[in-house]
């Protein structure tokens, strides 16, 4: 479900704003995430190449989040969070259990390049457990000023 | 408009080649994993892997290529992997996966790399 989105109604955004996309964490819905991301990029000015970086980023954030859990129970919660520096996002994975088996047979191999894709396209990202929860997060600067 | 995801398997100047089109990511690698598996159980040590047509590709997509080079090689082959697009070779270049796979921008190409 998702929980919130307020994209389609403003032309764009600015420093203090926030959006908040929560929906089922299954990897079949990570292209929501991607979807956001773009709609997102165009409203804070990013160009096109930052619009890509960030879409193929979040998708990444999004695998790291849900790394190592059983997530078919729970949800994902994705937070972008708009300054006159950056656009943050943090995403949560809430209501999943630990993981009984591997992702998949090329699980380990993805999450390497994970790190390595987000390391050359975001300027920070991190990954964290807090209050039982896994919290992967992203920073991508702004080459300017806020329009 | 999103081209729909969809995979194609054809056999070109004796080497099979898996078309891929739309985007390859968390939801839709698990596809190309089982046709690329699939044309490498029949025996095949080299396959070519067109993506001319693939809009988006994650690191899911990229972890069942890297598998799928590593049976070929094992079996003495290789995988191709043709590509054109400029946000798609970005994504080989930054996992540095473009000095490991061998990469031509036309089917034809294949014989010559």
């Amino acid at each position: 479900m998702i929980e919130e989105s307020e994209v389609a109604g403003s032309s764009t955004l600015g420093d203090g704003d926030r959006v908040v996309l929560t929906f089922p964490a299954r990897g079949d819905l990570v292209v929501l995430a991607r979807l956001v991301a773009s709609a997102i990029s165009v409203r804070v000015g990013f160009d096109i190449e930052e619009l890509e970086d960030l879409r193929l980023a979040v998708g990444e954030l999004c695998l790291l989040a849900l790394q190592g859990s059983d997530a078919r129970h729970g949800d994902l919660r994705l937070e972008f969070t708009v300054s006159s520096a950056s656009l943050d996002i943090a995403g949560t994975l809430v209501g999943a259990v630990p993981a009984t088996a591997r992702r998949s047979a090329d699980g380990d191999e993805a999450n390497e390049l994970s790190e390595q894709i987000l390391a050359a396209l975001v300027d920070e990202h991190g990954r964290e457990q807090e209050d039982g929860s896994v919290r992967a997060w992203l920073r991508k600067r702004r080459k300017g000023p806020l329009a | 408009m999103e081209q729909e995801f969809h995979i194609e398997e054809r056999v070109d100047r004796g080497l099979p080649v898996i078309t891929v089109a739309g985007e390859i990511d968390v939801a839709t690698a698990p596809q190309l994993r089982e046709a690329l598996h699939g044309v490498i159980a029949q025996g095949q040590a080299s396959v070519v892997l067109d993506l001319l047509a693939v809009t988006f590709l994650d690191s899911t997509a990229l972890g069942v290529l890297v598998g799928g080079l590593k049976r070929c090689r094992e079996l003495g082959g290789e995988l191709h992997v043709v590509v054109t697009d400029a946000r798609i070779k970005k994504i080989f270049e930054i996992t540095g996966l473009n000095k490991v796979f061998p990469i031509v921008d036309a089917l034809a190409e294949v014989g010559a790399s």
